[in-house]
């Protein structure tokens, strides 16, 4: 384009500023190399031609024998394409693939279209690239990651509705088949607990099989931070010690002894605790059947410590 | 074969009906990408019936559109990857629709390599060398000579299949 004096430029802005659309889009064509090309007005080197679309050569390819195929008319972006001369142009673009597979001995081809400027998009026409694919050419960087299901479906919601109205279905026709649960992360884990337990656990604890189906209390993983109760040890990791097996027989009289001695202590806090706060007799059962295998943890651990003495 | 996209499955379906899906894959250069595809297998573009082809580019563009709309995109992004040297990781056909916005750090574009203008002469006159017939008539002359080409790919895709992260991921044991 010849340049202009700042005079001129005004003025240009002015006019397009009082332009109707159809008279935009007039000034555009007028404007735009591509079109000038199809013309015949600016030379190019022109592969395929027929009466709805033209390819030529790019003169900035990214590789040897980059395609531009064009529609005749001109089009800024794919949706104000008529679906006909859309339908054309795919059949087009199947056929140049095909020529630049057979001619240039290429085992692969990237077909690229750019609608908009910020898909960097630099010609007003319309046009679809066809790029002939050599391997580790690294022509067109692509590469894919990994998007959570919560995104997959975030994106679904926002785009159906409009979908579905172009494609002229109604979404309750359509079977919507969730993706499979296996291929993604687990479900959201739940800790077992109850009313009075001061730890809550994992499903498979030990600890969780033993509270009552009366008491047991199901929790996601934000309600049990509130709850203001402990983990487990099954939740911290913290390794358990193996049962009595390998303890001698004098060992296991002697943590029958302790046992109990252990046993009465808390069991005794939790009577004054629950005498103060007036729990019922059914609720109080129930911390019992928790204390019991976390005092035999404490003898075990005892006992351990006394082997290495 | 095992194919992925045949079976539809690691990816949320979002339409479909006797020949194309559309689908949201678990992986996207950026999320939002959506993927046309026809329902019957055919690994490259060439292999796919005219018809077909037609039908595909036009609901790409309306998911073009449904992303413009739905999603606010300022532009989007048509991308076939048509064979491995393309970086197709799939062999089954299909047509990517990026959705694009002003600095989303993709970088979706080449290095122009200009070519000078007798190589450019040369270029023009070796792909004259074979005639483009958009007709299917002339297709039919043709396909023999595809189908070797796709043994070919296919065999590579089997080649590297044995690489393949995922099948590692499937064969390792725990």
């Amino acid at each position: 384009m010849p340049q202009m004096t700042p005079e001129q430029q005004k003025e240009l802005q002015e006019r397009i500023k009082n332009m109707s659309p159809e008279e935009l889009q007039e000034f555009q064509k007028q404007q735009c190399i591509f079109c000038q090309i199809i013309a015949g007005k600016v030379p190019a080197k022109k592969v395929y031609e027929d009466d709805k679309c033209v390819a030529v050569l790019d003169i900035n390819p990214a590789a040897k024998g980059h395609l531009l195929l064009l529609p005749k008319e001109h089009y800024g972006i794919m949706p104000q394409i008529p679906e006909p001369i859309l339908a054309h142009l795919a059949v087009a673009s199947k056929h140049l693939s095909q020529l630049l597979l057979k001619s240039l001995r290429v085992d692969g081809t990237t077909i690229f279209v750019a609608n908009g400027l910020a898909a960097g998009q630099k010609a007003q026409h319309f046009m679809i690239h066809l790029i002939p694919r050599k391997e580790d050419d690294n022509a067109l960087p692509f590469e894919e990651k990994l998007v959570s299901k919560e995104r997959q479906e975030k994106v679904k919601v926002a785009v159906e509705n409009k979908l579905y109205q172009l494609l002229g279905v109604k979404k309750e026709s359509i079977q919507l088949k969730l993706p499979q649960e296996d291929y993604f992360e687990e479900k959201p884990e739940i800790f077992i607990t109850s009313n009075n337990a001061k730890r809550y656990h994992k499903e498979k604890c030990a600890f969780a099989q033993n509270i009552n189906s009366e008491h047991r209390i199901e929790m996601t993983p934000e309600q049990v931070a509130n709850s203001g109760k402990k983990p487990c040890t099954c939740i911290t990791g913290e390794k358990i010690p193996l049962p009595a097996k390998t303890k001698t027989e004098s060992e296991l009289d002697n943590s029958k002894k302790t046992k109990p001695n252990k046993k009465a202590s808390p069991a005794a806090k939790s009577t004054k605790k629950n005498s103060k706060s007036r729990i019922t007799q059914k609720e109080e059962e129930e911390p019992e059947e928790e204390f019991e295998p976390e005092d035999e943890h404490k003898v075990d651990l005892d006992d351990i410590a006394n082997l290495f003495r | 074969m095992n194919c992925e996209y045949c079976e539809l499955r690691k990816s949320a379906v979002l339409y479909e009906d006797k020949d194309v899906a559309v689908i949201i894959k678990d992986m996207a250069v950026t999320p939002g990408q959506i993927t046309v595809l026809p329902k019957q297998h055919f690994t490259i573009l060439e292999m796919v019936p005219n018809e077909l082809v037609e039908k595909c580019f036009i609901v790409a563009n309306k998911v073009s559109i449904a992303i413009f709309e739905g999603l606010g995109s300022q532009g989007t992004n048509l991308v076939v990857q048509n064979g491995l040297s393309a970086g197709q990781t799939v062999p089954h056909f299909a047509i990517e629709v990026v959705p694009r916005k002003e600095e989303d750090g993709l970088n979706l574009q080449w290095q122009p390599k200009p070519l000078s203008e007798p190589e450019l002469e040369s270029l023009l006159s070796q792909l004259s060398e074979v005639k483009v017939d958009l007709n299917e008539k002339a297709e039919a002359k043709e396909k023999q000579e595809i189908k070797v080409k796709d043994e070919k790919t296919e065999m590579i895709v089997e080649k590297e299949g044995k690489n393949n992260y995922l099948l590692k991921s499937i064969r390792r044991t725990p």
